[in-house]
């Protein structure tokens, strides 16, 4: 007999449509890697099929596999359409908290946003009903002395001893779950709902009231996470970033939320959890073993995520909830330093693919995450393979048949190679050409500048992220070595702000795939002279990858890549730069306490 | 004797700790098994060791 789910939970039954979304999805994949396995052994097999030429196979097939599962992730989202909830109205009685963890940022930057969203949610007539709760990591002494003042400011200017708190630890066990761990632990028991935020969140207040209501109205949903957009960039690369993001991400987003049912994804921040469901579920234990692998979870927000599906919670992301901004790395670099912090993660999930009762799903996402950054280190592996292949490769035999006297010539296998490149690009190419018709077709493209300069942004990010994948490949590539060779990355503080670098920084951080791409360039020439044309796309963009990084990190015209944010601010966004406008000439004045310190002492 | 600018910050942090205090209201919060108990026998039966030495004596 089935045992019955405790109060508030749902049975673990997968519906049969999204079994069939699936099945589709998973299904096209590994078509689509079988047909590039088959086209490169056919290619590998002309002059003669050896060892090399299978491992590239293999390794063609895991690589396309994993661009296939992005194509087909975006062509869901596109053809098909999860339930939207019916907006909710009427009073509210639950009572939530808004959890903001910070480590080492910049409190006037940090509790500015707090502010505005204090006053953004004042403007529903439900203020009363969410209290902050600032939950400070942070370890360097002077920036933990501006927290406090600039708490005593915020405290003065929203009048809110009571609904705001502030709570620094003196020892950061567990990190951001540990963090959020040790708030629940104490104060827990005071709420219904926490929306769990990051520092630089924005959330307009109507969007979290709407949440608490969605959480309402299903007392079997255990964590409702938001879709993100980027806002505030200013470089290139950040502004490409929040085009993309704004652009094609809601699409993505969609596709998956198709096939993930009730195993949703937690993405760390501008989320709301069940307060009960979350306590009882998420605590997470320290891995043995020492890092990577081992110590604390670092991706912690998937492993939450698979904790309350293992315990009977719907977990769902409903992209239909706007209102919900974060900021992003500016350039390359900061965003490469995230990006192997993630990896690390993600990698140390390998220790939990076997852990117990976790939902098939959940697993499946711990393995799309590995995936992520082991596709790139396998595309580098085939590359190397190619090159490397010729000096394996047995003499051809052009007289096979003995009693034949005239010579016998391979069969040009190029236009396999050139059919096999045309469908890497194409699956790289397609989701998002298919995304910008969509977005015509439902006029989406009006946030955007318009259908023109929507087509025009959407080529010129094609072009841009083209030239810098190689760059990302290498850092990928990097972090992935660094952390099977044993490397913990620790956990640096994220660089938010104006993030330009000159030509000198990022030389010093890129002079090594500078040396790679010369490399790569020199060994091609030297062994395999017929694929240097193809390794140019490659190796170009890795030789000039200082001038890319150092030019991408500055600010461009503004023509390209608008979103809806940059033409038009959202609420809260206004509510933020009134704040600012207040409060940044009294933030540069580092050691004198803010005027509103004072007021709150009176 | 405290400098007065110092003896303001003090306030100051005092204040900001007194008023900023987060409210008593503890929530259990059960350590989840993550780990299957054979995958630490099994990571320390396939870590590196090296190779013992010979007793010294007999």
């Amino acid at each position: 007999m089935a045992r019955p789910m405790p109060q508030g939970r749902v049975s673990g039954h997968v519906s049969g449509r999204v079994l069939a979304t699936r099945a589709v999805a998973v299904g096209a994949s590994v078509a689509a890697a079988y047909g590039g396995f088959l086209l490169f052994l056919q290619f590998g097999a002309a002059d003669g099929l050896d060892s090399f030429d299978i491992l590239r196979a293999a390794l063609i097939f895991a690589s396309t596999f994993w661009l296939a599962w992005g194509a087909v992730t975006a062509v869901m989202g596109l053809m098909t359409r999860p339930p939207v909830p019916p907006r909710q109205t009427g009073a509210l009685t639950a009572r939530s908290v808004v959890l903001v963890p910070v480590y080492n940022e910049d409190p006037v930057a940090t509790f500015g946003r707090i502010a505005a969203m204090e006053a953004s949610l004042r403007k529903t007539g439900m203020g009363h009903l969410f209290h902050f709760a600032i939950l400070s990591d942070t370890r360097d002494e002077a920036i933990a002395a501006r927290e406090r003042l600039w708490f005593l400011r915020l405290l003065a200017e929203t009048d809110g001893e009571g609904r705001i708190f502030y709570r620094r630890r003196d020892k950061n066990k567990g990190r951001k779950a540990g963090n959020i761990e040790d708030f629940i632990k104490r104060s827990g028991a005071a709420y219904d709902y926490a929306v769990i935020l990051d520092a630089d969140s924005l959330m307009e207040g109507a969007t979290m009231v709407e949440m608490v209501r969605r959480m309402e109205a299903a007392p079997g949903l255990g964590l409702l996470q938001t879709l993100p957009v980027i806002i505030h960039a200013r470089s290139r690369f950040g502004r490409i970033m929040q085009f993309a993001g704004t652009f094609y991400s809601p699409v993505f987003a969609r596709g998956l939320a198709m096939m993930q049912g009730r195993t949703g994804p937690f993405w760390g921040h501008n989320a709301i959890v069940r307060m009960r469901a979350f306590a009882e579920s998420c605590a997470l234990p320290e891995l043995t073993g020492k890092p990577p692998f081992g110590g604390h979870i670092l991706s912690h927000d998937y492993v939450e995520a698979a904790l309350l599906a293992r315990a009977g919670w719907d977990v769902r992301v409903d992209d239909d909830l706007g209102g919900s901004y974060e900021e992003a790395p500016e350039n390359i670099i900061d965003h490469a330093k995230r990006d192997r912090r993630w990896c690390q993660g993600n990698l140390q999930h390998s220790r939990l693919l076997l852990a117990p009762g976790l939902k098939a799903w959940s697993r499946f996402v711990f393995v799309q995450g590995i995936l992520a950054y082991v596709a790139p280190v396998f595309w580098l592996a085939f590359l190397a393979a190619s090159i490397a292949a010729p000096l394996f490769a047995p003499p051809i035999d052009y007289f096979p048949v003995d009693s034949w006297p005239f010579p016998v010539l391979p069969v040009s296998q190029v236009s396999k190679a050139l059919g096999l490149a045309i469908g890497v690009v194409g699956l790289l190419f397609l989701p998002k050409i298919l995304i910008v018709i969509d977005a015509i077709w439902r006029g989406r493209v009006a946030g955007f500048g318009g259908a023109l300069r929507a087509v025009q942004s959407t080529l010129a990010e094609l072009l841009l992220s083209s030239i810098t994948a190689p760059i990302f490949l290498m850092f990928q590539t990097r972090s992935v070595l660094q952390v099977v060779r044993g490397a913990d990355g620790g956990w640096p503080a994220q660089t938010r702000g104006d993030g330009s670098l000159g030509l000198g920084d990022a030389w010093a951080a890129s002079h090594w795939i500078v040396t790679s791409g010369v490399v790569v360039l020199a060994a091609a020439q030297w062994f395999a002279p017929v694929l240097v044309p193809w390794l140019l796309p490659v190796a170009l963009p890795m030789v000039i990858a200082p001038a890319l990084i150092a030019w991408t990190s500055r600010p461009g015209p503004g023509g390209l890549f608008l979103t809806p944010t940059e033409l038009r601010a959202a609420p809260v966004m206004d509510l933020q730069a009134a704040v600012m406008r207040r409060w940044a000439p009294e933030g540069d004045t580092r050691d004198d306490p803010p005027a509103g310190a004072d007021a709150a002492r009176a | 004797m405290m400098d007065l600018s110092q003896q303001e910050r003090f306030d100051l942090d005092r204040l900001a700790e007194e008023l900023g205090a987060l409210p008593e209201a503890p929530l259990a919060m059960p350590v989840q098994q993550l780990e299957q108990p054979v995958f630490p026998a099994l990571m320390a039966l396939l870590r590196p060791r090296a190779v013992a030495q010979a007793k010294a004596g007999h």
